[in-house]
């Protein structure tokens, strides 16, 4: 393949100015003339936001600020970069990429330093070429039609082409984990491991243990690829989730643990790190795990007031409390007239200063988080409801704290660890034996609601149904059971009365938000290729 | 002899971390040499092609010596996936292409398109980086690097040459895993150790890889085969 780089724009990141001058050099020897240089990650991202680039040359390590890795993290979460552009990681050292790999935000490619024009050229021609076959199944993925790339997919594989192969193989088993088509998937990797021990043909069939509920299976599969793969992070991760759907917390946070030491820059496995030490006890591990997200926070798209409060909320619980207020004022800093930040700290600060014994100091945060919740309503995350259901507890105000609850179980209700996480804050603040009377009503009601649901649907009312559900939704909108049911009753409508516009968009975004909330593919994927069927754009293009 | 208790508890660590940072200060000194050869007026100045290719030469063995130390302290091991043979000796040519230039060497490819071999593809491209390193080294003017299948399914890479071809001492044969190594010679033979270490981690089954020196070259010099199971 022959590429013409005169019409590419380029985006050269490397903090020597030396490196970059010689870089732009080696480009205009290629014929590129459109380059863009940034010589720290502030820049780089600035340049991508004033510009869509089709190659980005990007070094690994740029001294002070964000490095490489941050870099593209940040594009790719704020979609700063058009999905055809290439990325390239230049890295001192080979095989690197192990290291950094995560499951997300993967380079198109790692270029190891240093490197000579034609090598460049070489890669780019490949990385094109790469792009353009698989680009009609990447465009129909981008517009969320599964079965058009699913169909696209085994047209490839039909071509034989020997070098896309592997590759499209891949995408193929990967798409059919995404439909729950499980027995697809596992064939394609089994016949793949029967030629050669191949690290992510074993790897998938771990996630389809892990995604059958096979969680021996899975953390089988997964020990035995970090044995024999110490430095493949993703595999960590995967054994990390497997380890929580168990709840066995204190595996999983080893496995974090492992994790992190080898790659302490990847400040989403510090976050998940520090939130499981802090559930474990091991508030050492905690302390320095929400120290490190901290600190990565300063130059990561990833940021969050919640790590500051985790941290703040380790100190209090180890009587730092001192430490705990600098750390809140840290928040406030960073975070100006930022609600959620502000009953963070507010939150904190009720029970730090009751620690102190300053009570008027304590009473007066407590209203001003009381105030907050009240204007952030719905808009409150998980966690921190959490925390601060307790602080209205400990504080005797009962009433505003079993709302909170109530809201917090209505939601999370088939989030078997998180209503653990709410029997344990119940059972710290000393009313365990309130928990199972705030939990098992709703449960019930819950049951209850989706039973007359399905059994209206089941005798073909499906308006009285639909209607069922709606209401279910408005009371609990995070959940999944009743989030799915819904979908299939949409479903069910559009094939018995024919396409309708509004149904079919209502239901495809309950398809998507059940996906993410974290409801497994396979679960969700056969919906979803029933829906893309109903589709009339799909009939058109086929 | 008993050796008396060392102060240092990591050396291998410690010559690790030091082997990373003379790498990257020697990436800068060859584009400072880069640049400095630019303002000479007389660029096609024989000292600048050497420092190049010295410099070539010590980057080339401080990936392998950092690579090593990562497989001796249980860090890694290859990552397999199927690659096309024919790239992987095409990245080798673009690495070494303006060596070879400067050198006045031709090199040439010999490998059908459809061949296609697992194996951990970064670790394969060092290895004959530094073998084609070394015969630029050692030959007249031509370099043949080649690739086919041989019996089982098992893949070979060569690399030949047309120079003298490898001294008694450099023989590697299926079962030799090290050579003696002699230093006094300034010959510690690191590229032919580092490929026999790759080649042996590449398994499948019982079967390992392994590679094999001898002067049965086309060329009618050196011959160095790489073979993966």
């Amino acid at each position: 393949m022959k590429l013409n780089l005169k019409t590419k724009k380029f985006l050269i990141i490397e903090d020597h100015a030396a490196m970059r001058k010689a870089i732009r050099e080696m480009l205009y020897t290629l014929a590129a003339e459109l380059i863009t240089e940034a010589s720290n990650g502030l820049n780089a991202i600035a340049a991508m936001e004033k510009e869509k680039f089709d190659i980005v040359l990007c070094d690994y390590n740029l001294g002070i600020g964000k490095n490489g890795q941050q870099v593209l993290e940040e594009a790719k979460y704020r979609k700063l970069l058009p999905y055809k552009a290439i990325f390239i990681m230049v890295t001192a050292e080979q095989n690197q990429s192990m290291v950094l790999g995560a499951m997300e935000n993967k380079p198109d490619e790692y270029l190891t330093k240093p490197f000579n024009a034609q090598q460049l050229l070489t890669r780019l021609e490949r990385n094109y070429g790469f792009k353009e076959y698989l680009a009609d199944i990447e465009q129909a993925l981008a517009d969320g039609h599964l079965s058009l790339a699913i169909r696209y997919c085994d047209d490839k594989l039909l071509e034989n082409n020997r070098r896309m192969h592997s590759s499209l193989l891949k995408l193929r088993a990967e798409l059919a984990v995404k439909v729950g088509d499980f027995k697809k998937a596992t064939a394609i990797y089994q016949e793949i491991l029967t030629q050669r021990e191949v690290y992510w043909a074993r790897q998938g069939t771990g996630i389809i243990a892990y995604l059958q509920n096979d969680f021996a299976g899975a953390i089988t599969i997964f020990q035995k690829l970090i044995e024999e793969h110490p430095m493949l992070l993703e595999t960590y991760d995967w054994l990390t989730r497997t380890y929580e759907a168990l709840g066995n917390f204190p595996a999983a946070q080893r496995t974090l643990d492992s994790a992190t030491k080898l790659s302490p820059q990847a400040i989403l496995r510090q976050k998940k790190l520090a939130a499981i030490a802090d559930k474990t006890g091991q508030l050492d591990v905690a302390e320095k795990a929400y120290k490190a997200a901290v600190n990565l926070g300063k130059h990561s798209v990833h940021k969050s007031p919640s790590d500051f409060s985790g941290l703040a909320k380790i100190y209090s619980k180890t009587n730092a409390n001192q430490a705990a207020l600098k750390t809140l004022l840290q928040m406030r800093e960073e975070y100006i007239n930022d609600p959620e930040a502000e009953l963070r700290a507010a939150t904190l600060e009720t029970e730090v200063y009751h620690h102190l014994g300053d009570e008027s100091s304590s009473k007066r945060a407590y209203e001003k988080a009381r105030k907050l919740s009240e204007k952030l309503g719905d808009k409150i995350p998980s966690d921190l409801r959490l925390d601060f259901a307790q602080t209205c507890f400990l504080n005797g105000d009962h009433e505003t704290a079993n709302r909170q609850v109530e809201q917090l179980i209505r939601n999370n209700i088939d989030d078997e660890n998180f209503i653990d996480d709410v029997r344990h804050m119940l059972k710290a603040t000393g009313l365990a034996d309130r928990a199972e009377a705030l939990i098992q009503p709703i449960r019930q009601a819950m049951i209850e609601t989706n039973n007359k649901g399905v059994d209206l649907y089941k005798r073909g009312k499906l308006t009285e149904a639909a209607l069922v559900f709606q209401k279910a939704i408005d009371a609990m909108p995070e959940n999944k059971t009743i989030i799915i049911n819904m979908a299939k009753i949409l479903l069910c409508d559009l094939k018995a009365s024919g396409f309708d516009r509004t149904k079919f968009l209502k239901a495809q975004s309950f398809i998507n938000k059940a996906a993410v909330l974290g409801v497994t593919p396979d679960k969700i994927g056969h919906l979803q290729l029933q829906l893309e069927k109903l589709s009339p754009s799909v009939h058109a293009k086929s | 002899m008993p050796r008396t208790a060392s102060p240092i508890i990591n050396f291998p660590a410690i010559l690790a971390s030091s082997i990373h940072d003379i790498k990257n200060s020697l990436t800068h000194i060859r584009e400072l040499i880069k640049q400095l050869a630019k303002l000479h007026s007389n660029a096609e100045n024989s000292e600048f092609q050497l420092l190049e290719i010295e410099a070539d030469r010590m980057n080339s063995s401080l990936m392998q010596l950092l690579i090593l130390y990562k497989i001796d302290s249980s860090l890694f091991k290859p990552v397999i996936d199927e690659y096309s043979a024919l790239e992987i000796l095409a990245d080798v040519a673009d690495q070494q292409e303006s060596l070879l230039a400067m050198n006045n060497i031709e090199l040439a490819l010999d490998c059908p398109e459809d061949l296609f071999c697992y194996c951990d593809n970064a670790l394969i491209n060092t290895a004959l980086v530094s073998i084609v390193n070394n015969a630029q080294r050692y030959c007249q003017r031509k370099i043949m690097l080649s690739a086919h299948r041989i019996a089982n399914n098992a893949v070979c890479f060569c690399v030949e040459d047309d120079g003298a071809g490898y001294p008694e001492k450099l023989k590697y044969g299926q079962d030799t895993h090290s050579l003696e190594s002699n230093f006094s010679s300034g010959n510690t033979g690191l590229g032919l150790f580092f490929a026999s270490t790759i080649a042996q981690l590449h398994t499948q089954g019982p079967e390992k890889g392994y590679i094999t020196t001898d002067n049965n070259s086309r060329l009618g010099g050196a011959r160095f085969s790489l073979f993966l199971p």
